[in-house]
């Protein structure tokens, strides 16, 4: 490895103090110039709190009961408070997760990087404006003189993130530590942010530690990478050789969870069980002292699509496409502006609340956020019964047991656990929970809406292949939603892209995935991150 | 024939509280069985500030349950009458009254200073001549077992250090049962111990010397005021809970429908409670309990006792407190309701047809009954805060019903007097200050543990 | 903007209606002008001719909505609800049952209870965000403990208390000022140091521990990790990003209030012996003069209604997400 070490991080230890439990067990990594250092790792693993320890930033309820972080011969663990303010922001800079809240709401985006300046400079007046605007086009803000002006909530994403950038650069720092900067951000926003990221480590010669739980961001942007698990660094290597030959099983669970590219579902029977004709789901916007009407938002403007018995289809997008909102329109839970919605050749849009009961039966959902789709207050038997229950099924209070029982066995749940209550599971046994809900009342279409993106990667995997295993054993078709191209080529026959409302391009998976036509699908593919890459 | 010696009596407000005390038991018994709000309730009580404020709101409540037992005691039959009637006393009595061993009998003329022998202002007396002077009163109630006035304090201690033996008698009965028990319990039953231990000693003292002195002096009619502070609790308890209850049906029903139909009905509801709360509260209450009042003196006949009259108006106020207060709590409720119908768990109940009563019911209602519950907390200190206000103001408690605010607002010109009487306002203050301020932190406990937004606030500073 | 405050005005058309029929109910319809008559003469006078003569003389004598003798629009104009309900909104509050004119006593009345109300309200705000400040800035200590228990005792202190014991301290034992009264001519601002004091400290408890929640609610936001990582320090921070956030709720709670300071405090005023607005009420209330508690009722609705649309303008002042429409 060339490059001076610029920050050395030796044995950290945290602890909670409140019931002892150690967070960080003794962790150690060496940053250097001109150098990305990815730590990977899923939710809880210690990764953030790695980076919030080294500035010394730790939530109250956090303790640092050993180890250093030395920047050059400095301790920062023995620095005051007062030295350790001009250590923050000058020589080591931070930039966080979700740009929205980290930004200051009610102060413009000029004045919060002015403030940084401000602390370690003695630039004023003029001069520090003209800094800012100066930064501003350096992470490439267009129109940075006019941006000065602008609050974050004016802004994009992406924009919002440039701007902590140029915040956490403004004082030349030696050292960036970087908190999932791009998680919140759209695929083709995060490959842009991240090249700015690349870039400025080349050009600055930063020392950056780049913590994340995405690989294909690791493969694109590191030099090197240490995966953390379970407060502990347990493999730690150069990019290239760490994907080539991961020396643990939890590293190699990581990089498969990476799509390959190379398989895809084989087409299934073409009978169609959904069609959609032309839908359109609009709001109206309204203005004026009567609120008439003026215009509407087109959220799904004019989407045709069918979908085979027993075949998934990926709609895929990004936030804001429309995608959720077809979802929910096929469920009869929001109004159709227009068009058609035929479930195996009986038109279904829009009807009324006791017309759409039967259909309520063959047509089910699993939602994105498996915390906030139970009701905290009901035990999963309960919630497992519900869709039994008020579809009259007709089932008897034993035979409804004994089905909620063969249910959680299905989704490899323990029968037992039908009387626990949602609060006593983790993410990914809750959405098994969710499925077995879902196929409680025998569906033949089940409209997956994000199933797995709020699930760590290494649990996302099993859930896929579960979803795939019901769908070969009773022949349900899925409407997929999702955002991550990177899930489909394993688990869809057609793809569908979706833009601003409307459907840019649609084929089978690996038509799509191979030989993209419309830019829009081009440029997303791009950023799919890759093994291979 | 068997001849009761009492006759029982059952006010209005008697059997609202026994109804409201059934009704929070099936409640509270009810929620055992979620885990969740279990581990909540654990949390409340893990704390040694959560047991005490707790101890000492049952405390208030025991007091107010027992003077809520009416009853009218039979008379004894005239000497030289003949009858199988039995007359009964006009006057109702309450049990407390019967614990409390006749201390608000003892009546004197008019003020007398604590543990004071003699009354506190001047008045024409004959001496043994004759002679008319004017002088302080000996108390008719006070010091009568006394050779020398010199050796009150002595005596008081004497009498104290002998309740304070059957105090600590009985206490240590008391708690060597719950003891014995509880002994498996994690929570720090110790500090409600402590608090029982102390509220009965206390008890004890109080109701012995009273005896033999008025330990908080007495009013200006002579009454005990130590007995008028004990009255008030039943008062204060009852108008912070009857009101609220009131109040919650109209404020839950409401704001769940405005927040889960939406549309007109939630434009209807909210115009309902804009309107409301743009009228000023005080003038509402203070008009629609004038207009009771009317009616009140315009139908004479309805009451057949008086106290029955001062337990209508009573529980007047307590409909006019929950009917014109129901806004804030149904702008919650509906704000809650809107965010939870966005919920998954809300769409996926829609998307397996549930009926809207159903979802209502299961989903919607139990997860906004952390609000109901904080709020039913707070609310109950504010309102028996707002009593003594109310009573000021001239639009409280009827003044035959003992009230902390009745007092105060007796009590008010009384410290510009030369020397100055402050015992009652001492004492009604003593006794409203130690429960609002017990309820205050007990529901600043109940919030932590049952608001999703403070916990949050809390881990994640 | 433009737009936004007229339709919030003409929203406000029907909730004074409402306000209006409500108290029309309360007062005409659950309780008869003959109720009103009867209380008012007492007991003693109540003859059926006294009744008629006090009806009359009060304007009492008409139908309640709907007067078949009268010709025209007479039949709706000669009612009670017309003369003296729908009059209101054209400020038109007529006489008293005491016979003066509640329009005059309104408008000299409420100068007295602003200069009381006004001071109490910016100088308790002030105290009571500096005070919360300096918990903040402790929070987690101790101090911030003892602190909160201290506010929850304040708190829990009746209202009366405070002026009772105010007055029984600060002018009676230290003779500092005097007790009650008013006088606009010589040296008001001697009279309404103790009330405005009074009203001050009792707010302490429950204002302080509002915006400490308030603050720590602010103090936990992702923004204010940012401004320690750029290395700014706790006060800074404290001044700079936490208050100006915090400000937005404080300013929710608060400006909906300052159109009602018009309406003074009851019990501050009828305790102090200020002739304001809130002793008039509540004169009216004990006297049960209906005339004045309706005319009350009416203004005090108005107030709050301006209160709530200036807290919507006020928010576009202090958060630049807020854009009315």
């Amino acid at each position: 490895m060339s490059g001076d070490i610029r920050l050395r991080v030796k044995d950290l230890r945290v602890k909670l103090p409140e019931t002892g439990e150690e967070i960080l067990k003794g962790v150690s990594l060496e940053l250097r110039a001109g150098q990305i250092f990815a730590l990977v790792g899923e939710s809880g693993s210690g990764k953030s709190v790695t980076s919030l320890a080294v500035m010394r930033l730790l939530p109250e309820a956090l303790a640092i009961t050993g180890g250093a972080v030395q920047v050059g011969e400095q301790d920062l663990f023995d620095l005051s408070e007062s030295s350790m303010q001009n250590v923050r922001g000058r020589r080591v800079a931070m930039i966080f997760q979700n740009a929205m809240t980290a930004l200051n709401p009610v102060q413009s985006v000029g004045q919060q990087v002015a403030e940084t300046l401000r602390l370690h400079t003695r630039l004023r007046g003029d001069a520090l404006r003209q800094r800012v605007v100066q930064l501003f086009a350096e992470v490439g803000i267009p129109d940075p003189e006019g941006r000065f002006s602008f609050f974050p909530h004016q802004m994009s994403g992406g924009q919002q993130q440039r701007v902590m950038i140029a915040m956490a650069l403004a004082c030349e720092p030696d050292i960036l530590i970087a908190d999932e900067p791009t998680t919140a951000l759209d695929v083709t926003i995060q490959k842009q942010v991240l090249g700015l990221v690349r870039d400025l480590t080349v050009s600055r010669q930063l020392a950056v530690l780049l913590i994340t739980h995405d690989m294909g961001v690791v493969r694109h942007t590191a030099d090197e990478v240490a995966v953390m698990y379970r407060g502990e660094i347990i493999e730690r290597a150069p990019v290239d050789d760490f994907f080539h030959s991961p020396q643990q099983a939890y590293s190699k669970r990581l990089i498969d969870a990476l799509p390959d590219l190379s398989h895809f579902q084989s087409m299934a029977t073409e009978t169609p069980l959904l069609q959609l004709e032309d839908v359109k789901v609009y709001f109206p916007i309204r203005k004026g002292v009567l609120q008439r009407v003026v215009d509407y938002t087109r959220a799904v403007n004019g989407v045709s699509l069918s979908i085979g018995r027993g075949e998934t289809y990926a709609l895929v997008g990004e936030s804001g496409s429309g995608k959720s909102t077809l979802g929910r329109a096929i469920l009869n839970l929001e109004p159709l502006s227009g068009g058609r919605i035929r479930f195996q050749g009986e038109d279904i849009g829009g009807l009324a609340r006791r017309q759409m009961l039967p259909y309520r039966k063959r047509i089910q959902v699993i939602f994105q956020n498996p915390y906030s789709s139970m009701n905290p207050r009901l035990s999963v038997g309960e919630i497992i019964a519900e869709g039994m229950v008020s579809l009259g099924l007709g089932l008897s209070l034993e035979e409804r047991n004994e089905r909620i029982g063969q249910l959680l066995d299905r989704v490899q749940l323990r029968r037992e656990y039908g009387s626990r209550y949602p609060h006593e599971f983790s993410g990914g046994q809750l959405q098994r929970v969710a499925i077995a809900r879902a196929l409680a009342v025998d569906p033949e279409l089940i409209i997956c809406d994000e199933p797995t993106s709020a699930l760590d990667v290494s649990i996302r995997a099993e859930v896929l292949d579960l979803l795939q295993e019901l769908q070969r054993e009773f022949g349900v078709s899925y409407l997929f939603i999702t955002h991550d191209l990177s899930i489909v080529p394993s688990l869809a026959h057609h793809v569908g892209v979706m833009q601003a409302g409307v459907l840019v391009e649609q084929g089978s998976a690996e038509q799509i995935l191979t030989a993209p036509t419309h830019p829009y699908t081009q440029a997303l593919l791009a950023s799919v991150p890759r093994v291979d890459g | 024939m068997l001849a009761l010696d009492f006759k029982p009596v059952l006010l209005w407000s008697d059997a609202l509280v026994f109804l409201l005390v059934i009704a929070l038991t099936l409640f509270f018994y009810r929620l055992r069985e979620d885990p969740q709000t279990r581990e909540r309730w654990g949390r409340v009580f893990s704390s040694r500030l959560g047991m005490v404020t707790f101890t000492v709101i049952m405390v208030y409540v025991v007091i107010a349950l027992l003077d809520s037992l009416h009853f009218r005691k039979a008379l004894p039959t005239p000497e030289g009458v003949v009858t199988n009637e039995i007359f009964y006393d006009n006057k109702v009595t309450s049990v407390l009254d019967v614990l409390l061993d006749g201390m608000g009998e003892r009546f004197e003329r008019t003020y007398s200073a604590p543990f004071a022998l003699k009354s506190f202002e001047k008045s024409n007396m004959k001496d043994e001549q004759g002679n008319m002077y004017r002088g302080y009163e000996d108390l008719k109630h006070a010091g009568q077992h006394l050779s020398d006035p010199q050796a009150k304090w002595a005596n008081v201690l004497e009498l104290s250090l002998r309740a304070l033996a059957w105090g600590l008698l009985a206490a240590a009965l008391v708690v060597g049962l719950q003891w014995y028990l509880l002994r498996g319990s994690v929570h720090p039953w110790y500090a409600s111990w402590a608090v029982q231990a102390v509220v009965i000693c206390l008890f004890f003292w109080l109701v012995y010397l009273s005896h033999y002195y008025h330990v908080l002096g007495t009013d200006q009619g002579g009454a005990d005021v130590a007995y008028q502070s004990i009255k008030g609790v039943r008062t204060g308890v009852l108008l912070g809970t009857l009101s609220t209850l009131v109040m919650l049906p109209i404020a839950v029903s409401l704001g769940v429908m405005a927040g889960y139909f939406k549309g007109w009905v939630d434009d209807v509801v909210q115009y309902l409670y804009t309107t409301l709360s743009s009228i000023p509260g005080i003038l509402l209450i203070a008009a629609s309990v004038l207009l009771f009042q009317v009616y009140i003196d315009l139908n004479p006949d309805f009451f057949a006792i008086g106290m029955e009259k001062a337990d209508a108006r009573f529980i007047a106020l307590c409909f006019i407190l929950g009917l014109t207060s129901w806004s804030s709590l149904c702008r919650l409720i509906r704000a809650e309701t809107l965010k939870i119908s966005q919920l998954g768990y809300v769409q996926a109940a829609h998307a397996f047809g549930v009926s809207h009563a159903r979802i209502l019911g299961r989903h919607i209602l139990p997860n906004v009954v952390h609000i109901i519950l904080i709020t039913f907390v707070l609310d109950f200190s504010s309102l028996v805060l707002a009593e003594a206000v109310l009573s000021y103001i001239g639009v409280g408690i009827d003044p035959s019903m003992g009230s902390w605010g009745n007092m105060i607002n007796g009590a008010r010109s009384e410290l510009s007097r030369e020397p100055a009487v402050w015992w009652t306002l001492s004492g009604a203050f003593f006794f409203m200050f130690v429960l609002v301020l017990a309820a205050n932190l007990f529901s600043d406990l109940v919030r932590d543990a049952f608001d999703p937004r403070s916990a949050m606030g809390r881990s994640g500073t | 903007m433009f737009a936004y405050i007229v339709r919030r005005l003409l929203y406000a058309i029907p909730i004074l209606i409402g306000v209006n029929l409500l108290t029309f109910t309360l007062f005409f319809v659950v309780n008869s002008p003959d109720d009103m008559a009867v209380s008012q003469l007492g007991e003693k006078y109540v003859t059926p001719e006294a009744i008629e003569a006090w009806k009359r003389k009060n304007g009492y004598d008409k139908p309640l909505f709907v007067n078949a003798e009268a010709q025209g629009v007479g039949a709706f104009t000669d009612t009670i609800f017309f003369t003296k309900s729908l009059k209101l909104f054209a400020f038109d509050f007529g006489r008293s049952e005491s016979g003066r004119d509640i329009t005059t006593d309104v408008s000299t009345r409420m100068w007295p209870s602003l200069a009381v109300a006004l001071p109490s309200f910016v100088i308790g705000i002030w105290v009571n965000i500096c005070v919360a400040l300096m918990v903040v800035m402790f929070r987690a200590t101790a101090l911030d403990r003892w602190a909160v228990f201290v506010f929850v005792a304040l708190m829990s202190i009746s209202y009366l208390f405070y002026i009772i014991g105010g007055q029984y301290l600060v002018a009676k034992s230290w003779m500092l000022v005097p007790i009650s009264g008013y006088d606009p001519e010589f040296q008001p601002w001697k009279f309404l140091i103790l009330p405005v004091l009074v009203s001050v400290i009792a707010g302490i408890g429950s204002g302080a521990r509002w915006y400490r929640t308030l603050f720590l609610e602010e103090a936990g936001q992702d923004y204010v990790r940012t401004a320690r990582a750029k290395g700014a320090s706790e006060i800074s921070i404290l001044f700079k990003h936490i208050l100006p956030n915090a400000l937005i709720p404080i300013l929710t709670g608060v400006v909906v209030l300052i159109p009602t300071l018009f309406m003074g405090s009851l019990l501050i005023e009828s305790f102090f012996g200020i002739p304001g607005l809130g002793s008039y009420m509540l004169d009216a209330i004990r006297s049960q003069d209906f005339a004045i508690v309706r005319t009350m009722v009416f203004i005090g609705s108005i107030l709050y209604i301006i209160g709530l649309i200036l807290t919507d303008i006020s928010y576009t002042w202090a958060d630049p997400r807020v854009r009315l429409s």
